[in-house]
């Protein structure tokens, strides 16, 4: 046997459980999006068993297209994905950037700047949405409520009284609401995930090629045209990776979603699929593939512009 | 123009003086090259004229300004660094348009000056790669063409080819060289390498611990160097030095001597030395013959005729031109 084949059988192995470990689950989903398939039916109870026979064609697809629901939670997956991408990177960037020179104290940032990324995402959602979104009982009610009452102090102040005098009472947000609920989320993951951004992009920074800034320097490129022409095409490769891992994580958001409002204004995929799983297999796996589907089109769309506009 | 004069310019990095009071002139026009063992402060100076570096005390003045406090980018001086510091997301287009870009030139301006330094130097071809794609010859060029497209009053040059193999260093060397003879733009150029120091310079600055050991013409400093330290840092193979006896008849604490003037010589014909070969390297043009077992001097390295016939082992007679023997004290310095 030559070495060559030696080397290919003895691969074969881990080849063939990477396989099965992804090839498994996923024809299972399309099974189930192909049949009818529920959890609990009285009349007809064949269909509580998945089987061929139960075979529905794109049925579980044309339902999913026409439920309520589902546009929205695409066009909301990616409105969430989308601004959760650009607020990490760009506060990534702006962190990562801060905190490379050395300054006193800059270890202990830095461990504090990565501890958000330690916290469980459902910890994190509640902590969030009750300890600091709250209109009433968070650090948003506290504030907004003593920024009330020192206005209100303000007002009977002589010579300036009538200048605030001139000021609304301000309105604590409420993030569970239908409008705003997404963006809790957003707010949330972002703190969670800027971390993760600045972790990478740091390490990246601190391969940056001191010598080419230097000859900039003497090209006459000031603080500015050094970022945008030097560091941020350094970091594009970085950007990429933070973008691409991110996506795939934020697709599949469910904890803060559930534990914001329930889904109320708020459904991605993801929970979309959770909805339908409470009794309709079927529908839930065919879900799953149109969730497969936008994960592939995301991932292209983000990997060809990032390609576009940094590293050229 | 481009005369630039440091006055008693010092550096120090924390408690670590590295360029003590230092006082240089050049003139307009002249190729300075800046010599001298590693981590003498070659690259410092040059920073410190740069502007990369801040000076500690002293002042710079270049064409007669005061040029001390101004940022490098006013000074309108062009650096090729050692490790080319190419933009390597740019095609070689953009990185020699690069500094035409920040000082805000026109897009046609931009090309005729781009065209004309890449026809200048055989870069036409490859103007839409990127650094990535050269070899470090092509890269070292492009360092370069993105230095001239500027016009700049001076070129700084640290050690631009010591990443190049030895072939294409002296390939390199030349057209430097004759670049300095067309431009006419002074140039002051960094090497630890003399071979570089004598063949391109019109003056040669010899650093040691960031003090100038001796300025002067490559012949010069060949024929009458100030010091010990010069004597044996110009010229290759480097000086014999011959201390003991021998020097004290001389009336010196150390004498020196370049291969090149100690010859062979039949026994009883004027020797001065025997001695025993150790190695002999064959050039073809010379040959650099090693002998052992002389009096204050071991192993003496003479220069001899391509053609010699010498071997491991042999015994022999060594005599010296006497004209051309140099005398120091024990301080190292030149006696006369
Ligand atoms: N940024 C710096 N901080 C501290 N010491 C430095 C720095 N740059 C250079 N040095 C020291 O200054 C001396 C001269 O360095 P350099 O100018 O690079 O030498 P050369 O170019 O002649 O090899 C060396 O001893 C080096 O360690
Ligand atoms: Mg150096």
């Amino acid at each position: 046997m030559s070495k060559r084949k030696l080397a290919r059988l003895l691969q074969t192995p881990a080849v063939l459980l990477l396989l099965v470990w992804m090839l498994v689950p996923l024809s299972m989903t399309l099974y189930f999006s192909f049949i009818r398939y529920v959890l609990n039916n009285l009349r007809r109870p064949e269909w509580t068993t998945p089987a061929l026979s139960n075979w529905r064609g794109f049925g579980n697809y044309e339902f999913v297209l026409d439920a309520k629901d589902f546009w929205f939670a695409v066009q909301n997956s990616l409105f969430i994905v989308g601004s959760i991408l650009f607020l990490t990177v760009t506060l990534g960037v702006l962190i990562a950037i801060l905190i490379n020179r050395a300054f006193p104290g800059r270890g202990i940032v830095r461990v504090l700047l990565i501890s958000p990324f330690f916290v469980m995402p459902a910890v994190n959602a509640v902590l969030w949405i009750n300890m600091i979104l709250d209109p009433v009982l968070g650090l948003q009610g506290i504030a907004i409520g003593g920024i009330n009452d020192l206005i209100t102090l303000l007002k009977d102040a002589p010579l300036v009284g009538w200048f605030f005098s001139l000021w609304p009472t301000l309105e604590p947000i409420s993030f569970r609401a239908t409008q705003t609920s997404a963006y809790a989320v957003i707010i949330m993951v972002t703190w969670q995930w800027t971390p993760f951004a600045v972790l990478i992009f740091m390490t990246s920074l601190q391969s940056e090629d001191q010598q080419q800034k230097e000859a900039a320097v003497l090209d006459g490129a000031g603080a500015w045209s050094q970022f945008r022409f030097l560091t941020l095409p350094h970091l594009g490769r970085p950007i990429a990776i933070v973008v691409m891992i991110q996506a795939i994580f934020h697709l599949s958001l469910y904890a803060e979603i559930e534990i914001v409002s329930r889904g109320n204004g708020n459904k991605n995929l993801p929970y979309l699929i959770g909805e339908f799983a409470n009794n309709n297999i079927g529908a839930a796996s065919a879900t799953g593939i149109f969730a497969v589907i936008l994960a592939n089109i995301v991932a292209i769309f983000l990997l060809r512009m990032i390609g576009k506009t940094l590293m050229d | 123009m481009g005369r630039i004069v440091l006055e008693n310019v010092t550096k120090k990095f924390g408690d670590l003086e590295v360029i003590p009071p230092l006082n240089l002139t050049i003139e307009d026009g002249e190729f300075v090259v800046f010599v001298g063992p590693s981590g003498c402060g070659k690259s410092t100076l040059l920073r410190l004229i740069a502007g990369l570096e801040e000076v500690t005390s002293g002042r710079i003045l270049i064409d007669g300004e005061d040029v001390t406090n101004i940022p490098p980018s006013k000074r309108g001086l062009a650096m090729v660094f050692q490790t080319y510091a190419l933009y390597p997301h740019m095609s070689v287009r953009k990185n020699i348009a690069f500094p035409l870009r920040m000082a805000g030139m026109n897009e046609a301006e931009q090309n005729t000056r781009i065209e004309a330094a890449a026809t200048a130097l055989n870069l036409t071809d490859y103007l839409d790669r990127k650094p990535g794609q050269l070899s470090g010859g092509q890269r070292q060029r492009v360092a370069i063409g993105r230095a001239i497209v500027r016009d700049p009053t001076a070129f700084l040059f640290d050690e631009p080819l010591s990443n190049l193999d030895a072939a294409l260093r002296v390939g390199m060397r030349l057209e430097i060289s004759e670049m300095h003879k067309k431009l006419k733009t002074t140039m002051i150029y960094v090497t630890h390498d003399q071979v570089e120091a004598m063949t391109m310079a019109d003056k040669i600055v010899v650093l040691q611990s960031g003090r100038v050991e001796q300025v002067g013409s490559p012949l010069d400093l060949y024929r009458e160097p100030r010091n010990a330290f010069v004597a044996g840092f110009i010229g290759s193979p480097k000086m014999n030095f011959i201390d003991g006896e021998k020097a004290g008849t001389l009336g010196a604490h150390t004498i020196g001597v370049r291969p090149e003037h100690v010859q062979i010589c039949p026994k009883g014909e004027g020797d001065v030395w025997q001695g025993k070969v150790g190695v002999a390297e064959h050039l073809g043009s010379d040959t650099f013959i090693h002998v052992h077992g002389i009096d204050g001097c071991d192993p003496m390295t003479v220069r001899a005729g391509g053609e010699v016939k010498i071997n491991h082992g042999d015994t022999v007679y060594l005599s010296a031109q006497m004209d051309q023997i140099h005398k120091f004290d024990s301080e190292g310095h030149r006696v006369s």
